[in-house]
């Protein structure tokens, strides 16, 4: 099995949207201390569609909050775009979060009380703007939820709450989308909906999306693999196949006996 | 069960900690009244025991079948005081003559103003004296004073003291002692005393009859106190009585004590009233915390639990929880009972010492009541919480709010109800007025209870209203649409503050319409622009010499001038208001009287005019004739009624000529109506009259508005006291309300961190909840303000026909409460909106 494989043609472009250098975060103190991340050094690059894969415990939950700015590093330093966010204070990380970044979380997270719509523009509405409404338009249509728009969110299914969720991250066009277990909570129908969505939003909008999973066959939807193991990248996967995912996954895990859960 | 219900309550320590402050608040406020009113009634009795000390039997004269002002005629004669003295049972005697009497300071104006000033005979014996300096009065002419009075009329030994009672005139005394009271007091309850020699006691206070206020007789060697009042009995004229020193003491004691315990009441209304809103908040805890722990009952219900061990284990919390509370509160309430009778007794009793009593009702009324009001309060959401099916363990939660439609239906009936009983009430369907009244007023407390259900129902609507208030924040936007989220909640939250707004804007109202109706009333009757006349609240009635009613026509300006003498007669064996004037036509005229029957102008001595409404009551008409016995006449006089005034709140009341003044309690005018003349500036005769009137310390000059803030400044007082049945709801309600935010923002943890990832700042959470927080609380403001209104309006139309003839409403204390109301909001936000804004995002969002 090939170790990388070599970057896809439409990859080629220089820039990376997220750059994280040298990374160090541990838990706790003395005996008790858990390192979460040992000296990662990773880039994103932009309108790509990376997924972030590794056991429980790996990491790769502590990764996508360092790089999204939600969680602070010991060590080691983050740019989103030109920005280093490294050192931000929460003000300055609230309006990056804001300005910059989308997220979709596996439980959806709509505010129940808004409609679609409504929670579609939240980010907008918090930064006391309104989203370009030619773009809203497209996400919209592109998603499938313009009969939708009025509902609340008790009134939607699993699946049309998270393309809900899908549109609010991408609503403010942020320089990246984190999506955590976007499909976690979904079955597969629905899965498959959203993964096609954000695949196209990479391959027609030129999105950045970043995607922790442990679901092989999400995962191939992305344009790279990131394999996090114990806090270390252990492997990078050029143009994923649900296959090659489980091959590569139970290669490691062979050699990492104390990996738990690896579906 | 037990352990686990310690064990939940240890998990949520600072909300049941917030809980209970309700319940202490409504124990400690029972406790405290409780303690306060046995305290300073044992406090009075050991001062009432120092009095007359060594006597055995106390004579005094029969009691005055009417008013109190009617004594002056009624003393113990001197026959029956030598009787006494010569009988051979009796060892000692002391008299005691005293009334309130008029003594000028040091500044020309009279000492004291709410404490009376005593006249007394030096050598009474009724309270233990001690002389600090000089002696006492050894001639007429001469005064011992009470260091109290020293102190307050700026006067000291050698000092000349003017002093006159209602009947005699100004004499000037030379203070020849100064004393105080056992324990080094200065004072007795705050009043000042002047001690003359018992002739001019008596020249004071009984127009110098030979007469005495009390009579303390001492037993003879080996006489007992039953043997003595047996053998004073045949000693006794018929104006006097006797009872022994100790039955003296025990009617002394028992008058304090109904006197006492009105502040006892005063307290413990308030105690119930902080219970009464604690249901509220305890049963919205309980509510919140079971529908905290729905997966956690479910589960037990699903291994097994029964319906009755869930019942059990959240009465179990509330019982714990009620004791804990009430325990605390009656400790606290003891403590406040005894610091406020030590306040007591310093500023109001002036004793020396005091004894703080914690009768066993204290401990046991707070106790019952605390934590009766938990255990019942909890019942309602423990039934509830025993109907959670087993099967919610397993299901996602999905928290779908109850539907509102069975209380939205039940308070509309409930409104309806008490609507309808107000309809009939103020339309007089019923027999009779008084159980028209009844109906109204029980249907205005049905409507208040109905409105409390529906609460919930309108609190979508008035919270959308409000909302728009914040439409320009979206913070601002989120908090009211988290405000209106939960109907239930926020109603119960709501009410809390709702129940005390209600009580005291429709408390209010009521006062205000009062209020205005008598300024409505006094200003389209009353001709007379100015008044002279002293304060209403002096305790010797302020009067002028009559003498000075010819310079004040003589006054540039002045219309028509006509001085007013009163008096409380008995006519035809009931008490009456008995005016008299050298001017009864222009008195009438002045006060808007106007003469239905005979006529005004001539009424002569033996002749008397009265209004309709009091000649109806003695069943007489013109020409007929009345008896009439003065305050200070010996005997009764026949008048003839000339003339019928037509009824008119002013001027209703028995007219004769000032022949009989010097028999009046009072026998020299009060007052005096002044007509200024059309034209004249009423400013320039003020000021004339002012200077006029330089030399009477005793009365001002005064407009309308002067007079009328007199008379109605009860109302006055009456609406500050409610407000602080408000500022107690208002603790309350914060409690009610942190303890409600606390909760939304531990249930919307997850939604708080993710609108904080997606770029929500912490001031923007921190706005959000405070939205909240001000909403809810602006509502239960609203409601209850509107609620009020309606109640008060509803009393004032059932009360108009009693002459509550105008609406007002307390604009000026509505605008308060709303201010109030916010800053409740803003209060309750502090806590939860720090917990919000300090949301952990990672912990908030991360699923496990």
């Amino acid at each position: 099995m090939p170790l990388a494989t070599p970057p896809a043609p439409h990859l080629t472009r220089t820039r990376a949207a997220v750059t994280a250098t040298g990374l160090w975060r541990a838990y706790g103190s003395g005996e008790a201390q858990v390192v979460a991340l040992r000296d990662v050094s990773v880039e994103f690059a932009s309108g790509a569609f990376t997924a972030i894969m590794g056991p429980s415990g790996s990491g790769k939950s502590t990764l996508m909050h360092c790089l999204a700015g939600l969680d602070t590093t010991d060590r080691g330093t983050v740019n989103i775009g030109d920005a280093t966010i490294t050192g931000l204070g929460d003000k300055a990380l609230t309006r990056l979060r804001r300005d910059k970044i989308g997220f979709i979380f596996q439980q959806f997270n709509l505010l129940p009380t808004l409609t679609a719509e409504e929670n579609i523009q939240l980010p907008a509405s918090i930064a006391g703007a309104k989203a370009d409404p030619e773009w809203l338009r497209r996400v919209i249509d592109t998603l499938d939820l313009r009969d939708r728009l009025t509902h609340k969110p008790t009134e939607l299914s699993g699946g049309q709450q998270q393309r809900v969720a899908c549109a609010r991250a991408l609503a403010t066009r942020p320089e990246v989308v984190f999506a955590d277990e976007p499909t976690g909570n979904l079955d597969t129908r629905s899965s498959g909906e959203v993964l096609r969505f954000l695949r196209k939003s990479v391959d027609d909008f030129g999105q950045t999306i970043v995607m922790v999973t442990h679901d092989p066959s999400a995962a191939a939807y992305a344009d790279r693999v990131v394999f996090l193991a114990d806090g270390q990248i252990v492997h990078d996967l050029r143009e994923p196949t649900a296959d090659t995912v489980i091959d590569t996954m139970r290669g490691f895990e062979n050699r990492v006996p104390l990996a738990g859960e690896a579906r | 069960m037990l352990r686990a219900a310690l064990k939940g309550m240890a998990a949520r320590k600072a909300r049941l900690a917030l809980t209970s402050i309700a319940v202490v608040l409504g124990a400690a406020f029972i406790a405290a009244a409780l303690v306060l009113t046995a305290s300073i009634q044992s406090t009075v009795a050991d001062l009432n025991g120092d009095s007359y000390t060594g006597a055995d039997v106390i004579v005094q004269p029969v009691e005055p079948e009417t008013s109190a002002e009617r004594h002056v005629r009624d003393g113990v004669a001197a026959s029956t005081l030598a009787a006494i003295e010569a009988d051979e049972d009796v060892a000692a005697v002391s008299t005691t003559v005293t009334w309130m009497v008029n003594a000028i300071g040091d500044d020309g104006k009279i000492v004291g103003g709410l404490s009376p000033t005593l006249a007394i005979n030096w050598g009474d014996e009724s309270v233990e004296r001690e002389l600090r300096e000089g002696r006492g009065p050894e001639a007429d002419g001469e005064v011992a004073v009470s260091a109290q009075f020293a102190a307050d009329a700026g006067l000291g030994l050698g000092d000349d003291v003017t002093a006159y009672s209602l009947s005699s005139d100004k004499t000037a005394y030379e203070i020849v002692g100064v004393y105080g009271y056992a324990g080094g007091r200065d004072s007795l309850s705050g009043a000042t005393e002047l001690a003359f020699t018992t002739p001019d006691a008596q020249r004071l206070v009984f127009d110098g009859q030979d007469v005495y206020t009390a009579v303390a007789v001492t037993a003879a060697e080996g006489v007992d106190a039953d043997t003595l009042l047996a053998a004073i009995g045949d000693d006794l004229g018929p104006e006097s009585q006797a009872m022994t020193w100790d039955d003296y003491i025990a009617e002394a004691n028992a008058e304090n004590a109904k006197a006492t315990s009105i502040v006892g009441y005063f307290l413990l209304g308030f105690g119930l009233i902080a219970v009464f809103v604690s249901v509220f908040l305890i049963a919205n805890t309980f509510t919140i915390v079971i529908a905290g722990r729905l997966k956690e009952i479910a589960m037990m219900r699903a291994i097994g639990a029964s319906r009755g061990q869930i019942i059990r284990s959240v009465l179990t919390e509330a019982v714990l929880l009620g004791t804990g509370a009430s325990i605390v509160g009656t400790g606290l309430g003891i403590a406040a009972g005894a610091g406020l009778t030590s306040l007591v007794a310093d500023n109001l009793l002036d004793t020396a010492t005091t004894n703080v009593t914690v009768p066993l009702s204290a401990p046991l009324a707070a106790l019952a009541v605390g934590i009766g009001v938990t255990v019942l309060s909890a019942l309602v959401p423990a039934m509830r919480a025993s109907r959670i099916p087993p099967v919610e363990a397993m299901r996602e939660a999905v928290k779908s709010d109850k539907p509102i439609v069975a209380l939205t239906v039940t308070g509309a009936l409930v409104t309806l109800a008490g609507a309808a009983a107000i309809a009939l009430g103020l339309n007089g369907v019923f027999d009779g007025d008084r159980t028209n009244l009844v109906a109204t007023a029980a249907g205005a407390g049905v409507v208040f209870i109905g409105v409390s259900l529906l609460t919930a129902w309108l609190s979508k609507p008035v919270v959308s209203l409000l909302g728009t208030v914040w439409a320009w924040s979206f913070a601002g936007r989120l908090g009211r649409l988290n405000a209106s989220r939960n109907p239930r909640r926020t109603a119960v939250t709501a009410a809390a503050l709702m129940i005390g707004v209600t009580l005291v804007t429709a408390t209010a109202t009521l006062l205000t319409s009062v209020k205005e109706s008598l300024n409505a009333q006094f200003e389209s009757t009353v001709k007379a622009e100015l008044f002279i006349t002293g304060p209403l609240t002096s305790t010797v009635p302020a009067t002028f010499d009559p003498a000075l009613m010819d310079e004040v026509r003589a006054v540039d300006g002045v219309g028509t001038a006509v001085e007013l003498y009163r008096d409380i007669t008995l006519i035809d064996g009931t008490e009456q208001s008995v005016y008299a004037s050298t001017d009864l036509f222009g008195a009438v005229d002045q006060f808007g009287g106007e003469v239905v029957e005979g006529s005004m102008d001539d009424v002569g001595d033996g002749e008397i005019a009265v209004n309709q409404w009091s000649a109806d009551q003695l069943g007489v008409g013109v020409g007929d004739t009345v008896a009439a016995t003065f305050s200070r006449g010996e005997e009764a006089h026949e008048f003839t009624l000339a003339a019928i005034l037509a009824d008119n709140e002013e001027s209703d009341g028995w007219y004769v000529t000032t022949a009989y003044t010097d028999e009046f309690y009072t026998p020299k005018p009060t007052l005096a109506l002044v007509d200024v003349a059309d034209g004249a500036d009423v400013e320039a005769v003020t000021g004339d009259l002012e200077t006029l009137l330089a030399g009477e310390p005793e009365v001002s000059v005064q407009n309308h508005e002067d007079y009328l803030a007199q008379l109605t400044v009860f109302f006055d007082y009456a609406i500050i006291a409610i407000q602080l049945l408000l500022a107690l709801a208002m603790i309350v309600a914060v409690i009610g309300v942190i303890n409600t935010l606390v909760l939304s923002v531990l249930e919307r943890t997850r939604e708080l961190g993710m609108l904080r990832a997606i770029g929500m700042t912490r001031g923007q959470s921190t706005r959000m909840v405070t939205v909240e927080s001000v909403t809810i609380a602006l509502f239960g403001a609203l409601l209850g303000i509107g609620t009020g209104l309606g109640l008060g309006w509803v009393l004032q139309l059932a009360l108009a026909d009693s002459g509550i003839g105008e609406f007002a409403v307390p604009t000026a204390l509505i605008a308060a409460y709303l201010g109030a109301a916010v800053l409740v909001g803003l209060l309750a936000a502090i806590a939860p909106a720090v917990r919000a804004s300090k949301v952990n995002i990672l912990g908030a969002i991360s699923y496990e």
